[in-house]
């Protein structure tokens, strides 16, 4: 208690400022959080229990739900296993995570999901033990080898699940699914393209190098509002009529930019890893005989992707939001959903507040779980 | 350690190399040959043209005009004859140059499996061989920011001798080490000069030359001043620069 008593005095009644900066503090955190606290529980939250569906998968049919289940189960244990396998988890820290895990489990199942629910976490459970207890075994290669190539057929699979038996058409997905999937394929697309940019802008062929730095500085010039804009009217002119290029629904065709545009600044970000490596390596590896393409591929490039990890990832949090974005191509996402659902439906007429408020708590968890693994990754990269 | 020239082959050959930096003119004219087995100490003062030169034999440098002919193999525009010549010639640095991602072993057989096509067997082999040879096989397994700058070196040298070269370049190798580390690279060294390699040595050990070299080459402002024996540059220097510069390390 004394303990208690003196850290108190020590840290925020040291000095006469420490005194009024406390002061000042307190009453500030209070009326914040008096504010929100009482926003919360006067609020009328059903908004969300009905809209739930609508939130998460958009305009997606009824019927058709039970993909979205598949992929979510699919991806969610794919993840408890990685965590498990690679990352460094005290129970503090697995704790968190199911917690993160579990909260828009909780804001979003209904009663005929519940089941869905305790298998997906029961299975999460069982991966996450294999996960951890295989760490240290000698299956370690052979899991580290499956589990990588899982997460390169993921987005496949998911889109062949999607698809498979007459799956609902591409313009009914929306709502959360459409903002994470969007934000997958521009990340998985971007970044090996940005990496060959990036390495194009740096090349001596001059070229290539004049591509390279033409197309950068071209899709920079332009906000992304532009080019999905360019993408609804000017893009089916310019796609050939072969393999029906131009009957390319507009969900395709926003891939399409976001990968484009995502490519563009995560080039930007690998040059500057690029340029920070000293000449001598370039030097030493070429002293011992390899040729420009090894030199980049094995001693430039690992070396400068570690560097740029941080700003890489911030890169793909900015993407992940810039995603809402395609609500101007009348594609239902999530953000352009909580703008409509107090707008349209009588009964929450005018409760803009809760809707977004729930709209920003998604977005948040998800640029938190990749803030996260950035930090684990820089962490296991230092050792 | 006297050898006769006229006997040995010519492994460097040198005339009338010069490079420029923009405005200003590193190397003026160089004309040197280097035998099979030499061991040449190149000195002088900082800026003379000593890094350049030898920067120049291994094309990291491209000289703007003159000869450079290493082994036979003339140094022009032709890419494959750089090749050829960089996979006869190793390269040990002032700042070591060792890759930090990489295991000290994976450092020293990333190029014989990438260049050579040595199988992985093959290449861990040689270079656990060289790391007994140059007196740390024990640290294989660590990363380079885990040795010391002496271990650092002498892995560079086990790398540069995996791609087993007949000629051997050294940039100021101990410069940028702590007094008590430069003896252990400095042996490394003198064993590989016993074992008959072929050396061109940039360096301010004046010790280690007078023990090892064969030849001295001083440059100064682009140009060779004067080149002889070691016992000739410490006994009579000829020229005044060379008396001058000597004078302010000795």
């Amino acid at each position: 208690m004394m303990i208690l008593l003196n850290w108190v005095r020590e840290n925020f009644f040291g000095s006469k400022l420490d005194v009024i900066l406390s002061i000042v503090g307190a009453f500030f955190i209070y009326f914040i959080l008096s504010t929100v606290i009482s926003f919360i529980i006067n609020s009328d939250w059903t908004l969300i229990l009905v809209n739930r569906q609508l939130m998460l998968t958009g305009l997606m049919p009824e019927e058709e739900i039970w993909r979205v289940w598949t992929i979510f189960s699919l991806t969610v244990i794919l993840m408890t296993t990685s965590v498990a396998f690679w990352f460094n988890i005290n129970i503090k820290g697995s704790i968190f995570y199911i917690l993160l895990l579990l909260m828009p489990f909780l804001i979003f199942t209904t009663k005929n999901t519940l089941l869905y629910v305790l298998l997906i976490m029961i299975l999460s459970i069982v991966f996450f033990y294999l996960g951890y207890r295989s760490k240290n075994s000698g299956l370690k290669n052979i899991v580290s080898r499956v589990i990588v190539i899982s997460w390169i057929i993921l987005l496949p699979i998911c889109f062949l699940i999607l698809n498979i038996l007459d799956g609902p058409k591409m313009t009914l997905w929306g709502g959360f699914m459409i903002n994470l999937i969007l934000a997958a394929i521009a990340i998985f697309a971007g970044f090996p393209l940005g990496i060959l940019l990036a390495l194009g802008r740096a090349s001596s062929y001059k070229l290539i190098k004049l591509i390279s730095t033409l197309y950068i500085e071209v899709i920079r010039g332009a906000p992304l509002v532009a080019w999905l804009l360019l993408a609804w009217f000017v893009l089916p002119k310019f796609l050939p009529n072969l393999f029906g290029l131009s009957d390319l629904n507009i969900v395709v065709r926003a891939m399409i930019v976001l990968s484009l545009f995502a490519s563009a600044y995560i080039a930007e970000v690998i040059r500057g890893g690029l340029q920070s490596i000293p000449r001598g390596q370039e030097e030493a590896s070429f002293a011992l005989g390899m040729n420009s393409i090894s030199t980049t591929i094995f001693i430039v490039l690992p070396q400068a992707i570690k560097i740029v990890i941080p700003t890489v990832v911030s890169t793909f949090i900015a993407i992940f939001k810039d995603t809402s974005l395609v609500f101007i191509l009348a594609i239902t996402d999530l953000l352009r959903i909580g703008r409509l659902i107090p707008e349209q439906q009588q009964a929450f007429f005018g409760k803009s507040i809760e809707s977004l408020c729930v709209v920003a708590l998604l977005f948040w968890i998800v640029s938190l779980v990749l803030s996260q693994i950035s930090r684990n990754i820089e962490k296991k990269l230092n050792i | 350690m006297k050898k006769t020239e006229s006997k040995k082959k010519l492994s460097v050959e040198a005339k009338g190399v010069t490079k420029l930096f923009g405005d200003f003119q590193a190397l003026k004219g160089i004309t040197a040959n280097i035998y099979e087995g030499e061991v040449v100490v190149v000195f002088g003062p900082s800026g003379s043209g000593k890094s350049t030169f030898i920067r120049t034999i291994n094309g990291l440098e491209e000289h703007n005009s003159g000869e450079i002919t290493v082994n036979g193999i003339p140094l022009n525009d032709d890419v494959k004859n750089r090749d050829e010549i960089r996979g006869q010639v190793g390269m040990v640095f002032q700042q070591f140059n060792l890759f930090p991602h990489l295991s000290v072993l994976r450092n020293i057989t990333l190029a014989p499996q990438k260049v050579k096509k040595l199988s992985k067997s093959e290449s861990e082999e040689l270079a656990m061989s060289l790391l007994e040879r140059v007196g740390i096989p024990e640290q294989a397994a660590k990363f380079p920011t885990q040795l010391s700058g002496g271990q650092q070196q002498r892995v560079a040298i086990a790398r540069a001798l995996a791609m087993q070269p007949k000629i051997m370049l050294f940039d100021e190798p101990t410069s940028a080490l702590d007094p008590e580390m430069i003896k252990e690279v400095l042996d490394v060294m003198i064993e590989l000069a016993q074992s008959g390699m072929t050396m061109i040595c940039v360096t301010h050990e004046m010790g280690f030359a007078r023990e090892v070299a064969d030849r001295f080459l001083f440059f100064d402002e682009g140009l060779i001043v004067e080149e002889g024996t070691p016992e000739h540059f410490f006994k009579n220097p000829k020229e005044e620069r060379t008396k001058l510069f000597l004078s302010q390390i000795l």
